[in-house]
């Protein structure tokens, strides 16, 4: 049986989920099918953060603003709390070079609006008390924000469904055909197909296979991040929290910081948020393994090991949970945005590596105003799918 | 007076047997689903002792034997641990699953 729709939307995560959410918004009638169930991938197992300062700044940066301004407005829209918080959040160094680069950094991040400064040794350890003394400064925002990315997801699906929006679980998606009429063709493993003038491919870590299914190139790579949660405790500092060795890395990889072999390997970074549930979610680790989404001992042992040298009281705290889940990562670390040159009315809406909470709202709206509209704005080229297409394959 | 569906099924994270039946009627027919969307099950004891209830009140409400509905993995550690008990090398009585 063939179920027809005005868009068909690949992947149920909060990408998928959000995309759903704004084009059935604008009156179309959208099926969101997803592989596994409720929060299956990506969505279901990071952290809760809306950053500003981890953006370089850029279209990423811009963007983030805007989703900002959607999520103030979805508390309202989707009548809920969404979880949204604004604790605000502390880059933390712990050495002249990092604080350098810090500082060049923040610079760049003011100019483009976004409130950040560099506090003094004493400042920091007022918000923050229980830090190891071995920190020389942080950076501080009062902007960076959270929200709990389940409530997101729910709420998007619930609103979504009724405006009547459907979302089909345990439906991994095995064929795309484009068929004479134009219209796309999607067949699922229950041999079910659904028909549709629009898909959109918000499959995450696995929307390069979906693009596949249709002769296009999207290159993407899953990046396993591992993160650990905590009991519940009283809050031990202000703020939300990382690490300044994460963004010197990635914003300056030229630049030579100390780390050890176990730290590359695993692209270990410091970041702790507290949840909607009054724990904490300590992070993470960024590699690539495949499509392998275990925790394992080396992983949770290495991020124990270094929230206790961050926050040594964190030593008694139990922690009652690890997970892990698979950042869809591309080569130039930007999201892919945008309908694909060669099969017309294929959009791609992934690749959001750790920024996926901070930027759903925005890139499901932009993404709506693209298959509604057909309308584009200029600096979102850059975030085109259509910048893989010349030389990627003969790369790969 | 307090409706009869207002009773914790999950204690560790105060979800009450309504919250959990809202959730089903919605279209969420797994125990992972309820446990994302209602937070029961995420608490402390990590679902041991509300698992099989909310397994029970899915196959009531949605006719599926029960045995389907428990079929579900229990994520790292096994029991919860000191932050400290994993800082140290050596192997550890929490496995991995």
């Amino acid at each position: 049986m063939v179920q027809s729709y005005d868009v068909l939307v690949i992947g149920g995560g909060i990408i998928g989920l959000s995309c759903g959410y704004y084009l059935t918004k604008q009156g179309k009638r959208v099926v969101v099918l997803e592989s596994g169930g409720f929060a299956d991938g990506a969505s279901g197992a990071c952290d809760d953060m809306i950053l500003f300062q981890s953006k370089k700044p850029g279209i990423n940066l811009e963007l983030a603003f805007e989703s900002l301004e959607l999520y103030k407005s979805l508390v309202g829209e989707l009548e809920d709390s969404l979880g949204f918080a604004n604790y605000g959040g502390m880059v933390l160094i712990e050495n002249e070079r990092e604080l350098e680069v810090m500082e060049e950094f923040v610079m760049q991040q003011r100019s483009y609006g976004l409130d950040v400064e560099i506090l003094t040794k004493a400042a920091m350890r007022k918000k923050q008390p229980f830090l190891h003394e071995r920190f020389i400064a942080s950076t501080y925002s009062p902007m960076d924000s959270q929200a709990y990315p389940f409530a997101v997801m729910h709420k998007f699906a619930r609103k979504g469904r009724q405006m009547g929006m459907q979302v089909v679980h345990k439906s991994p998606v095995v064929g795309i055909q484009k068929d004479g009429t134009g219209d796309f063709l999607v067949t699922t493993a229950q041999n079910m197909q659904y028909r549709a003038p629009h898909v959109v491919n918000a499959a995450g870590a696995w929307a390069g296979k979906v693009a596949d299914l249709i002769g296009l190139n999207v290159p993407m790579e899953p990046r396993r991040g591992q993160i650990i949660i905590t009991e519940k405790i009283p809050a031990i500092g202000e703020t939300n929290l990382w690490s300044a060795k994460y963004l010197v890395t990635k914003l300056k990889p030229g630049i030579q910081i100390d780390s050890t072999e176990e730290e590359k390997r695993l692209g270990l970074a410091f970041a702790l948020t507290r949840t909607e549930g009054d724990s904490y979610l300590i992070g993470s680790t960024r590699e690539f393994v495949g499509y392998d989404k275990r925790t394992t001992m080396e992983g949770i042992r290495a991020i124990i090991n270094q929230a206790v040298s961050f926050i040594p009281v964190l030593k008694d705290v139990n922690f009652i949970r690890a997970i892990a889940g698979l950042r869809p990562a591309t080569p130039d670390g930007k999201m892919v945005l945008g309908e694909h040159a060669g099969v017309s009315g294929f959009f791609t809406a992934a690749g959001h590596e750790g920024d996926g909470i901070s930027l759903a709202p925005i890139t499901g709206k932009l993404l709506a105003d693209m298959v509604c509209e057909g309308r584009s704005d200029a600096r979102l080229e850059e975030l085109s799918p259509n910048r893989f297409a010349s030389n990627a394959k003969e790369v790969s | 007076m307090a409706n009869d569906k207002d009773f914790f099924i999950c204690r560790c994270e105060e979800v009450t047997l309504r919250e959990i039946e809202e959730v089903i009627d919605e279209g969420y027919h797994t125990i992972d689903d309820v446990k994302r969307i209602t937070r029961a099950g995420m608490g402390l004891c990590q679902g041991r002792s509300c698992g099989k209830v909310i397994a029970r009140i899915i196959s009531q409400k949605t006719g599926k034997p029960l045995e389907e509905v428990l079929q579900t993995g229990y994520r790292f550690p096994v029991r919860t641990e000191k932050l400290k008990a994993l800082e140290e090398e050596g192997p550890s009585d929490a496995e991995n699953n």
